[in-house]
């Protein structure tokens, strides 16, 4: 649930947040050293790689915690801030991603897999990690973590009522290198507390536990936290310039540190000699990401080897893109980028588009309907995205949990079927007619029989009601579009009048997860009834279990979904006491929510990497970090 | 001409001062407490006038506010994309005035001549090629396909980095300039055609005058007018930044700066920026109405 979406074109993922929460949402000049150089030759070696960051993405935010509320720093959590700063200076407790496989990756984690006995969790951490300072990394860095945490209360940027910091009973450093949590309830899956909780911690050094008249002790006492959350956030939200100087900032214990971030967002990093994780042999000891104002420009920049700041790592826009052959992940390349390997990449993620189930004017009681959910699904073109504006760069979605990267979540109805939704206007008008709707292709329906029996419109649909809607979408996402338009034109085949209108992308995820309104004790005044920004990134809540976005009091169920057989089986993944009992559960969950279709389920799509021949970065992780101290050239 | 003068700084200044208002009265209504980011939460009493005052002084101290999404104050973020943006848009309308002056002046001058339809031609196809289409046919030419000059805009912060980077300035500049120099030279021969009938001009032809002084003496001079008029009127373009070649060349500058913060709802900086585009228009107004004043002296008499 990381905000702002992927580094590259055309996809955008979820912008994260909690209910009421803010919205949750280099260069080389010419001869600086990248090693791609300017000539039109591959690379065979050197040093340096730049990589160039999505459109608009800012990196600005060093800080690894996070609060929510008015004043919160919520707003800064998202990939470009987390995944490509953040991380690459200061590693995760837990690190998620191997390749395509997004589970648990325990060679790039600092401590060893959790030990669950009971309600007791017992974190050990690996003793090869130090800081750059000398210090190494131990319990008493993660119990920073904890109980600043635990401080911020409900404020916690990630707070679950059911996990973190809620559940936890007490916490201490019972070792050098280990942490013990005793947890209030013994009813939890081990799966999603490591996945889902778990996974929010990034061990913190002892130079940050102070405020600005001295030391302080939060790593040993909740008691003067917030002053020294209050201090580090203060320092945290200085211009970039003041960041690299930081002496609070310079501490690292990932592979990479800052050397320089200017007001543009150009990022340069080098190795940290003192990172104990793997590392690739000759790996590169510079990285540096560079700011693009579009993928058109970046395109550009792309065609050019003799650029003043050419690209080693870098994203095509889908519209540019040839298709895929029949089964392969990626196409060729265009033709004007002779020197560069395309790879496409598929976040774990789900995309979506939810319908407002607290809508007030008038529309909620038609989604209410499993039937009319059912239709409307049919009038999707899943396939014709993907084969059209995505180029064939998209994976059909059928159910809550995505179908690639492949996981063991799946049902095995979803498995087998592929998208068990596909277009079929014949099957949307037959499903209305038969629930009492005079369907008019290309004209508009209206409920011919009101009433709750069979082959009547359902609950609170008067009869005469016309089934006229509408959606709002993000502007500037050409995939998403065309996925509109195409969307309302199938409607009005089948007699459905859906407006479609566009809207910046703040306003449309601000609509659906954070406007006050819609978020009110009593609803009056909820007006969107369908929204798309295109999809909900899974991380740092790895597990796609439901109780993120599905739920009823899931803070991020922005459309209101609440089925009470739905909550049961959420609960039921949740409490699965085994990786068995957890597949199982889940494999119930995705089944049920397949076909009951709680939101619209659109085109999973995937980011096209542009890798400079003679780079080997490896697989594309999967959960969308990325790990430079892999990165080496070969010749 | 010092009372011309005084009149048109105390109007410009009163149109600035209106503009202060505008942006402070939209500042007030923007969600999220826009105005208490630059005011201080203590202002949350305060009447409207009182926190007008407030905030007016804090502008004329420098403080426009800060961006929340960008951790930066908006005058640091100005102070980083104002250059760029005053070296683009400033060298291309200094380039396009340098060249569609003689360019109109000659069409007026060969009127319905082989060069004349061939200028008009050329001045047609730029003015009605969109500059992302015309910025996108000289990247693939001269950056993609013969490298000449870079596919992206300068990258080095200031104006000297800037200006001290030619092979990557050239095509943002070119994309603006084409544009302009079209719009300009329109208006230059249509201006020295109505010049060229003039009695004024008969009359020095009579007296004996060559063509070439009397086409540089009595025509130019008077034929400037609106242009000068269009310089005046394009002054918050090159302040405000091309929003479309700043995009096409990855130039962070004024106009890419104001849509990043419209669509990322950044009231602060979106508000700032308009502030100075607005000042901009009242300076450029200005400084027209003083070369109307020095180029014609019936202007400044007639409005004394």
């Amino acid at each position: 649930m990381r905000s702002g979406g992927h580094r590259r074109g055309g996809a955008v993922a979820a912008c994260c947040a909690a209910v009421g929460l803010a919205l949750l949402l280099a260069a080389c000049g010419p001869a600086s050293g990248s090693s791609s150089g300017a000539a039109p030759a591959a690379s065979g070696g050197g040093t340096t790689v730049t990589y160039a960051m999505q459109p608009g993405a800012v990196i600005n935010y060093p800080f690894p915690f996070f609060t929510g509320g008015s004043g919160g720093n919520l707003g800064n959590d998202d990939v470009y801030n987390v995944n490509d700063f953040q991380y690459q200076m200061y590693r995760p407790l837990y690190w998620f991603g191997t390749g395509v496989s997004p589970y648990l990756n325990t060679k790039l984690s600092l401590a060893a897999p959790p030990v669950y006995n009971g309600k007791t969790v017992v974190i050990r951490l690996k003793q090869n990690y130090r800081w750059s300072n000398g210090e190494p990394v131990d319990a008493s860095d993660v119990m920073f973590y904890f109980n600043m945490m635990i401080a911020e209360g409900k404020n916690y940027g990630f707070y679950d009522s059911s996990g973190l910091p809620a559940d936890i009973a007490s916490v201490h450093a019972t070792s050098r290198y280990v942490v013990t949590i005793e947890l209030k309830s013994v009813n939890f899956s081990q799966s999603w507390f490591t996945n889902n909780q778990l996974s929010e911690i990034t061990p913190m050094p002892m130079a940050w536990d102070r405020t600005a008249s001295g030391r302080s002790n939060c790593a040993s006492s909740v008691t003067n936290c917030l002053a020294v959350y209050a201090y580090l956030a203060k320092q945290a939200g200085k211009a970039a310039s003041a960041i690299a100087s930081s002496p609070l900032w310079s501490i690292v214990d990932g592979p990479w540190k800052l050397q320089s971030i200017n007001s543009q967002g150009k990022v340069v990093m080098t190795f940290n000699n003192q990172y104990g994780g793997p590392v690739a042999p000759g790996h590169i000891t510079t990285f540096v990401q560079l700011p693009y104002t579009s993928e058109q420009a970046e395109y550009n920049v792309l065609q050019d080897p003799t650029a003043g700041q050419t690209i080693d790592v870098g994203y095509l826009p889908t519209v540019d893109a040839p298709s895929p052959a029949a089964g392969a992940l990626a196409g060729a390349n265009p033709s004007t980028l002779p020197n560069y390997h395309l790879s496409a990449q598929y976040i774990w993620q789900l995309s979506y588009m939810p319908y407002n189930f607290k809508n007030t004017t008038g529309q909620a009681p038609i989604f209410d309907q499993l039937y009319f959910r059912q239709a409307f699904q049919d009038l999707v073109d899943q396939e014709g995205v993907i084969n059209g504006p995505l180029h064939g760069y998209g994976k059909p979605t059928a159910g809550p949990v995505s179908l690639y990267p492949p996981t063991t979540y799946l049902s095995q109805q979803v498995e087998s079927g592929g998208d068990v939704w596909s277009l079929n206007i014949n099957a949307a008008e037959k499903l209305l007619r038969e629930h009492g709707w005079n369907v008019r292709p290309n004209g508009l329906d209206t409920c011919a029989h009101a009433g709750t029996g069979a082959g009547e419109c359902g609950a609170k649909i008067p009869g005469g009601m016309a089934l006229k809607l509408s959606m709002i979408y993000a502007s500037g996402i050409d995939w998403i579009q065309s996925a509109a338009r195409e969307l309302a034109s199938n409607a009005s085949l089948a007699g459905i009048q859906l407006s479609v209108k566009a809207e910046s992308f703040g306003s449309v995820v601000g609509a659906v997860f954070s406007d006050a309104k819609c978020y009110a004790t009593k609803i009056t005044d909820c007006t969107w009834q369908l929204a798309d920004w295109g999809s909900w990134t899974y991380a740092p809540d790895y597990l796609p279990t439901g109780d993120t976005l599905f739920s009823g009091t899931a803070p991020n169920n922005g459309g209101g979904y609440n089925d009470a057989k739905d909550n049961q089986m959420i609960t039921a993944t949740l409490q699965a006491r085994t990786p068995r009992q957890f597949d199982n559960a889940m494999h119930a969950w995705d089944s049920y929510l397949t076909d009951q279709l709680p939101v619209v389920y659109e085109p999973d799509q995937a980011t096209l990497v542009e890798t400079i021949k003679g780079l080997d970065t490896g697989p594309w992780n999967s959960a969308d970090q990325i790990t430079p101290e892999y990165w080496h050239y070969v010749k | 001409m010092t009372a011309y003068l005084a009149r048109r700084v105390l109007q410009a200044v009163a149109v600035v001062l209106l503009v202060t208002l505008i942006v402070f009265g939209l500042l007030r209504l923007a969600p999220g407490g826009a105005a208490a980011g630059v005011l201080g939460s203590g202002s949350a009493h305060q009447e409207f006038l009182a926190q007008y005052l407030t905030w007016l002084g804090h502008v004329l101290g420098g403080n426009l506010g800060r961006s929340a999404r960008l951790n930066e104050g908006v005058g640091a973020l100005l102070a980083a994309s104002l250059p760029r943006t005053l070296v683009l848009t400033g060298v291309s309308t200094l380039l396009a005035l340098l060249i569609a002056v003689p360019v109109g002046l000659l069409q007026a001058v060969r009127r319905n001549s082989a060069v004349d339809h061939l200028l008009r031609g050329l001045t047609y196809l730029f003015y009605g090629m969109p500059p992302f289409v015309l910025g996108s046919v000289l990247i693939l030419y001269f950056a993609i396909d013969k490298h000449f000059f870079g596919a992206e805009g300068p990258q080095a912060p200031g104006i000297a980095g800037v200006i001290t980077d030619p092979r990557d300035l050239t095509l943002p500049v070119l994309t603006l300039a084409l544009v302009t120099i079209a719009i300009f030279a329109r208006y230059m021969r249509s201006s020295a055609l109505d010049s060229l009938g003039q009695e004024y001009v008969e009359a020095a032809r009579a007296r004996g005058g060559g063509e070439r002084r009397v086409v540089i003496n009595h025509v130019l001079r008077n034929s400037l007018v609106p242009v000068v008029t269009l310089l005046g009127l394009s002054f918050p373009q090159i302040v405000g930044g091309a929003l479309v070649v700043e995009i096409l060349f990855n130039i962070q500058g004024m106009g890419w700066q104001i849509w990043q913060a419209a669509v990322n709802h950044d009231f602060p900086v979106t508000l700032g920026f308009t502030l100075v585009i607005g000042v901009a228009a009242a300076v450029g107004s200005l400084l027209a109405d003083v070369g109307y004043a020095l180029l014609d002296p019936r202007v400044r008499g007639a409005r004394s």
